[in-house]
């Protein structure tokens, strides 16, 4: 306010004086602010030439890929082989499971490490820094991953995807729930334990009520994209459709694979309708 | 002269940053008075009513309650205390997606069992007497409501009936109408000041007004930086007291 009186009052000459001063400040920011931007999409430009250059990337390629791409699906795949259904439900059940106790196990281990990871729920620092790093760990293995590790270990079918599916869900939900617990309002937590309420108590009546929310949010989340894991593991062994598309692959029983795509396909859409459907139950 | 509440013994905090907020602070407190604690900001008042029920652990001293000391309580021990010690908040800090009957409920958790408190399962007695209370604060219409739904004023209602519902013997109130306008805040004081009378609890109440200090105390705590600075009724409490309790220099004389 008041520099901007004196400027009014000053004499023409400093006035013009001042402003320039002031232009130059907004001319040199402006600057600094183009040079970070030109150096960012640069940066950018570069990644990306670089990247298509490294995957081979070539126009010509994708357009007659497309065209083979069709030709095949329609020579090839189409018709589905409908009198395959019977024989894929076993297998679509089977991902079904895998996706959902797979979730389930997530869940549970992944709220003891979340509470544990908590800033405002830890016991202790070092536990919150321990649960922290076992969390992302098991997050920055993905669950095709695990599988691999597992068919070795436990053999082919769909305890080894259920497995693989629970780890890596661990790595997303522990880190999720820590994160919607540290937003918590300590305050409502403060008055119920003000009460005399003990931990448990405290728990059930102040940071559930908070929690619950983003808990099922992330949990039915888990849960839509386990259905697609799923049938991605079978890929490598780990039962369930996937598995059954890959085996009817590899003998050219391409109808019948397609019947096993369409059912992923249906397995995904009634999976996010169920959830959807929860999820506007429940908050 | 009534039973002695609460008796403090050189309590002193200190925070781990060094900050000292109470030096030997050393006062009683009767069964049924209602006493107001004044006191320029950060002098240490909110940090004195934390200490007393630990939601701030004391650096060292007593605060013997009901014959026990809160400095030494083990946990479980702390949990009794805390259920017979209602505080109400300046921000109200209710539950604010639960009911505004359940957060009264809350008042009850003390008395339970863990997991019988944890899922919240309390029994038809304990509801009635819950919507009994809700109604002695005008607030029967509220009781199925949102805690978040309600007005500021009605919220800090809540937050009484919650810690009347503990039937405490002593209830801190750290700036309870801080957040109000002054419509509500004369409600909710009268609310307090008649819970407190007819409970019979002693009351510690926080408050920047020096106007309602005087209008509502039995008698009047000044703190200043950390210690007792004035210690009596709202007659003793001349404007000299006042402007010096408030003064910056902190070799201000005496009134
Ligand atoms: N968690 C904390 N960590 C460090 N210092 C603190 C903490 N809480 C309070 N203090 C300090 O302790 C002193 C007393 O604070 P306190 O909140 O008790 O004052 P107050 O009298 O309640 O003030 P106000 O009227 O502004 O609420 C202040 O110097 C404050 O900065
Ligand atoms: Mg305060």
């Amino acid at each position: 306010m008041k520099t901007a009186s004196v400027n009014m009052e000053a004499p023409p000459g400093n006035k013009e004086k001042r402003a320039s001063g002031l232009y130059t400040e907004y001319k040199r920011r402006r600057k600094i602010l183009l040079k970070t931007q030109g150096t960012v999409f640069g940066v950018i430009g570069l990644l990306a030439l670089w990247s298509l250059w490294g995957t081979g990337f070539n126009l010509l390629s994708i357009i007659t890929g497309t065209y083979d791409m069709f030709v095949f699906m329609f020579t090839d795949l189409f018709p589905p082989d409908l009198t395959a259904i019977g024989s894929l439900i076993g297998p679509a059940l089977d991902t079904l499971y895998m996706s959902y106790v797979g979730m389930v196990i997530s869940v549970v281990f992944s709220l003891v490490l979340g509470i544990l990871a908590a800033e405002n729920l830890t016991p202790h620092v070092i536990i919150a820094k321990v649960s922290r790093a076992i969390t992302a760990f098991l997050r920055s293995v993905p669950a095709v991953v695990w599988a691999i590790i597992l068919v070795a270990g436990i053999g082919l079918g769909p305890l080894t995807g259920t497995i693989a599916i629970g780890l890596s869900g661990i790595g997303i939900l522990g880190k999720a729930y820590a994160e919607v617990l540290e937003g918590m309002d300590k305050n409502q937590i403060e008055g119920v334990r003000a009460t005399g309420a003990g931990w448990f108590q405290v728990m059930g009546q102040a940071v559930w009520p908070q929690f619950k929310a983003g808990f099922v949010s992330w949990s039915l989340y888990k849960l839509d994209m386990n259905i697609r894991e799923a049938a991605i593991l079978g890929l490598v062994g780990a039962g369930g459709l996937g598995y059954y598309l890959q085996s009817s692959i590899s003998l050219f029983q391409y109808q019948t694979a397609a019947m096993a795509i369409l059912m992923i396909f249906a397995l995904i859409l009634l999976v996010e309708f169920i959830t959807a459907k929860l999820r506007e139950r429940i908050i | 002269m009534g039973e002695t509440i609460v008796d403090i013994h050189n309590l002193n905090k200190t925070y781990p940053d060094g900050t000292v907020a109470l030096k030997n602070i050393s006062m009683k407190a009767e069964k049924g008075e209602f006493i107001v604690i004044i006191g320029p900001s950060g002098a240490g008042k909110s940090t004195f009513l934390r200490s007393i029920n630990r939601l701030s652990e004391p650096t060292s001293g007593e605060i013997l309650f009901m014959g026990k000391d809160i400095v030494k309580a083990g946990k479980k021990e702390l949990r009794t205390l805390r259920r017979n010690i209602g505080m109400i908040f300046q921000g109200f800090n209710l539950v604010k997606r639960l009911p505004t009957v359940r957060n009264v409920l809350h008042g009850k958790l003390g008395y339970m069992s863990s997991l019988k408190g944890a899922f919240g399962l309390f029994d038809q007695d304990q509801v009635e007497e819950a919507l009994g209370i809700l109604k002695r604060v005008g607030l029967e219409e509220q009781a199925f409501k949102r805690a978040d739904e309600l007005s500021g004023g009605q919220q800090q209602r809540v937050a009484i009936a919650r810690a009347i519902n503990q039937s405490p013997q002593l209830i801190l109130a750290d700036e309870p109408i801080a957040s109000l306008d002054p419509n509500s805040s004369r409600v909710v004081m009268d609310y307090l000041k008649k819970a407190c009378r007819e409970e019979g609890f002693t009351t510690f109440v926080n408050l920047h007004q020096v106007d309602f200090a005087k209008e509502y105390a039995d008698r009047i705590i000044g703190i200043k930086d950390g210690e007792i600075y004035f210690d009596g009724s709202g007659d003793d409490l001349t404007d000299e007291v006042i402007e010096a309790l408030y003064s910056k220099e902190k070799e201000a004389v005496a009134g």
